[in-house]
């Protein structure tokens, strides 16, 4: 068992059911300071409602998540992201009609003190905390190297040039904590290297915990500390990637019984 | 001309200081998205504690030093910094793999190595064991490399901590060396392309340089008011002459992009005065406005075909040397405002003094367009051996020339018809190369190998290279890169390689379709496609470049007429060294590459089956077979 003080997050004993069906039934893990969390499973075995229960968009009917120590299972999303958890998307969620620098921009509202009327008379302080923030963004930006699609419009952006916007966006809120829904999917094995890059870039430079849940189990196995892997609402491995690799329950989960036996 | 006092760039450097100082701009950069300035004294105190800081290292007069990446301010005061310590400044290309790197480092015996970002170093550290004579590697863009622990490794910050603290203990040094550089200092070393076995490091000292940069100067109007974007590399004549020494000889300020993919915005963000495009770019901004036109509202369209005409005919009046009538005169205007100007802003290059292409051939249909649109477009040819042979004065243009030679350089053309030329702005020899030195310099005249001829108003017009001149069957001679060029005005061909020889009676060309142009041609007619292997080979992409090509044989002799082409089903690469690294056609190396092909192109098959290798990323071979289209011409 690690020191508490080595914890960020301490999922105790989650259960998330739609009607009848269990999608969560009794997980717990732990995400640690600085390390890479990779979550994997098949499809379907609930991995992205794993990541809506941590951020609030599920309520799990049992068990309770505790974030630096205190208790977040019951407070609303943009709580939570105020505390410092952000997240990308599987499925991008960006808005599409600003460019990307606005897209950056806007997700550092929660960051930002002045208000609305001194936002619109751009004087003084809000002036100063405008270009502290555009510095931020530009370093993300950097970063990323976004530099070619700064000024462009997200919605016309290909998919993958998105997904990286998207993970921007989530850098661009200071997290504490990154969450990773399936950065890579969809991508071609070029692009996929190229993420894989900016995450360990991230990783390298602010030091966050990043719980990465991926479908890709090549990904994962090359930058995670540590692998969690799910199946059916269920945990049923953790260990390093090299431990993972020559688990059998896992072989099972994802080859089948037949070939694991074999 | 007036000799200077400074004759070293690094004296000029010191000049601009002195003259300039904090009061204007020698560069600027874009940097989180936003332009960076670096006056004329800041940048002299960059150059001076990266030089003493390179000399703390070991750094000794003579020694030479690499530059490898993006072109950027850090790269010119690398290369000023290698310089004013009496060192010689090699760029190489971003671009390049591993083993070109290894090469040119070790070829040229480095001390020390600029790289650029993660990227470059990583292809250093993994060579770094055959580089035993590299002190240190220098980067400037810290990203990725924050847990990098190799000693070799050392960052463009801590050189210039290094070079303060010299500075400290031996003040007055850095001012010494420069005071001690001398004009046969070697300042550069260009390495020849290799379009012919391995890359020669041709020796530019700092009289050369700065007489080509003199002679621009003189021609053109460039002084210190004027903007210059630099996004060419250092390995490149193009970007020393045009870069470095004007901008140290005029004070003009240069602009560097953010990124590569950056450059077009950029250019419209700076609006420089002067821009130095290869005829590649020109090549590709032409296709790209043909291709747009097609895509273009009809009412654009329309005006557009209505005006472009007027420009051309403008254009030939002034070419003419007469003025245009006050009709031609106010359909000029009404098409100026309506098309021309517009569309220069959107390519960004609305209010340009001149405009420059050079390096290799560019047709002489995309010369007449610019100029046609207003653009005082000029020619320059110069290699690296020579510095500027000739080029386009302003007003006196003529598209199919370079202009007449250089006044200082002398000019003669041998029997064969090859260029000879004689010039203050010499090359010193190739480096551990006397042999090859020699060859090129018989009887005292720079064998360029260019087979060109001065036409009757006294013009020098470059055909081809003497080794590519080809002779047919019959003893008929023709030159493959004058059809390839004009070919290239296609907006649907983005390369070719024209062949023919003593063995063969016809001549054929292999043609490398535009995939993006004939793609949205394809897609306008329903045409369904998937990739450039599929859609190379349709029959309506073989008629729309048999257009193309029969519109080129009108205007060629009947032997020098291509009567056989195929659609190569892949993109010439420079990775597969197909082009060199300025994107010049390999051409021995395709002919052999591609033997397969040009059999069948003098054969009576219709189709041939072609296999290409094909490497993946993660190291798997395989192999993709597939039958390519023989079309003939009429």
């Amino acid at each position: 068992m690690h020191e508490p003080s080595q914890i960020i997050m301490q999922i105790d004993n989650l259960y998330l059911a739609f009607g009848g069906v269990e999608a969560l039934s009794g997980v717990s893990l732990e995400v640690r300071k600085g390390e890479i969390l990779g979550v994997i499973g098949p499809n379907g075995a609930g991995k992205t409602s794993f990541l809506n229960c941590v951020n609030g968009f599920y309520r799990p009917y049992k068990g309770k998540i505790y974030f630096e120590g205190s208790h977040i299972t019951d407070l609303p999303p943009y709580k939570i992201a105020s505390l410092g958890i952000s997240r990308t998307f599987q499925h991008i969620e960006l808005y599409t009609g600003l460019n990307t620098l606005d897209n950056l921009m806007a997700a550092r509202h929660s960051l930002m003190k002045s208000g609305a009327l001194a936002g619109m008379l751009y004087f003084g302080k809000s002036h100063q905390e405008e270009i502290r923030h555009r510095q931020a963004v530009e370093d993300i930006i950097n970063l990323l190297e976004l530099e070619p699609i700064r000024k462009k419009v997200v919605g016309a952006l290909p998919y993958g040039q998105r997904k990286k916007v998207d993970l921007a966006r989530a850098l661009a809120m200071k997290p504490k904590l990154l969450l990773l829904d399936e950065p890579m999917a969809g991508m071609n094995v070029e692009e996929k290297e190229d993420m894989a890059r900016y995450v360990i870039d991230v990783h390298e430079l602010q030091r966050i915990p990043i719980v990465l849940v991926e479908h890709d189990m090549g990904v994962v196995m090359d930058i995670a500390d540590r692998v969690i892997v799910l199946d059916f609402g269920k945990k049923i491995a953790e260990g390093t990637p090299a431990e993972i690799k020559t688990n059998p329950e896992v072989i099972k989960a994802y080859l089948g019984s037949a070939l694991a036996q074999a | 001309m007036a000799m200077l006092v400074e004759n070293t760039l690094s004296k000029l450097l010191r000049r601009n200081c002195q003259r300039y100082g904090s009061k204007k701009v020698a560069m600027r950069v874009k940097d989180r998205g936003i332009w960076q300035r670096y006056t004329w004294e800041q940048c002299y105190q960059k150059v001076q504690h990266l030089s003493l800081g390179l000399i703390s290292l070991g750094l000794e007069a003579g020694d030479k030093v690499a530059i490898l990446g993006e072109t950027k301010p850090e790269s010119y005061w690398a290369e000023f910094a290698a310089q004013a310590a009496r060192g010689t400044a090699i760029g190489i290309f971003a671009d390049c793999t591993p083993p070109e790197v290894e090469y040119f480092v070790t070829h040229s015996e480095c001390k020390f190595v600029f790289a650029h970002d993660q990227e470059q170093v990583d292809k250093l550290l993994s060579i770094s064991s055959r580089l035993p004579l590299v002190k240190k590697v220098i980067y400037w863009d810290a990203k990725g490399l924050w847990f990098y622990t190799d000693p070799l490794l050392m960052s463009f910050d801590q050189v210039l901590d290094l070079g303060r603290k010299y500075e400290a203990l031996h003040p007055g040094h850095f001012e010494q060396t420069i005071e001690d550089s001398r004009s046969d200092d070697i300042a550069v070393f260009l390495y020849t392309s290799g379009t012919t076995g391995l890359p020669k490091a041709a020796m530019i000292s700092h009289q050369s340089i700065i007489t080509w940069g003199n002679e621009m100067k003189q021609l053109h109007p460039i002084d210190d008011s004027d903007e210059f974007m630099s996004f060419l590399s250092l390995a490149w004549i193009g970007e020393q002459s045009f870069g470095i020494s004007n901008m140290l000889l005029s004070g003009m300020t240069t602009n560097f992009p953010e990124k590569p993919e950056t450059v077009q915005e950029n250019i419209r963000e700076i609006g420089p005065s002067i821009l130095f495009y290869s005829p590649k770019l020109w090549e590709n901004i032409n296709r790209t406005i043909q291709a747009k036109m097609i895509d273009a509202h009809p009412l654009k369209r329309f005006f557009y075909h209505i005006f472009l005409p007027v420009n051309y005919k403008i254009a030939d009046i002034r070419l003419a040397n007469e003025k245009p009538n006050f009709v031609w005169k106010a359909l000029h205007l009404v098409g100026y405002t309506m098309v021309v100007r517009p569309l220069l802003d959107k390519l960004g290059l609305l209010g340009k003094k001149v405009v420059y292409t050079g390096g290799i051939a560019i047709s002489p249909d995309i010369m007449h367009f610019f100029y046609a649109l207003g653009l005082n477009i000029v020619n320059v040819y110069g290699i690296s051996e020579t510095g500027l042979i000739a080029t386009h004065w302003m007003n006196d243009f003529k598209s199919e020339t370079c202009g007449p030679p250089s006044p200082q350089v002398q000019l003669r053309i041998s029997k064969e018809g090859e260029i000879l030329v004689r010039s203050q702005g010499l090359f010193s020899g190739y480096y551990k190369n006397a042999e090859a030195t020699q060859q090129s310099m018989k009887g005292g005249w720079y064998h360029t190998g260019d087979f060109g001829n001065i036409n009757e108003v006294g013009h020098l017009v470059v055909m081809d290279r003497m080794a590519d001149v080809k002779e047919l069957a019959r003893g008929n001679k023709f030159s493959p890169q004058y059809s390839e060029t004009r070919l290239r005005f296609s907006p649907y061909i983005k390369d070719v390689l024209v062949v023919g020889g003593e063995d063969k009676t016809y001549v054929s060309a292999i043609v490398n379709i535009d995939i993006e142009n004939v793609g949205r041609w394809a897609e306008i007619r329903h045409i369904a496609y998937t990739t450039i292997a599929d859609l190379s080979q349709k029959q309506e992409v073989t008629q729309l470049i048999r257009k193309d090509i029969e519109r080129l044989n009108k205007s060629l002799p009947d032997w020098a007429r291509i009567k056989k082409f195929v659609n190569l089903h892949k993109d010439f690469d420079a990775d597969e060294a197909e082009l060199t690294r300025t994107r010049k056609l390999r051409r021995s190396f395709v002919e052999e590459r591609y033997s397969d092909i040009i059999v069948a192109l003098y054969s009576n098959d219709t189709e041939i089956m072609v296999e290409s290798p094909i490497v993946y990323r993660d190291g798997r071979r395989g192999v993709m077979k597939r039958s390519i289209q023989i079309a003939p011409v009429d």
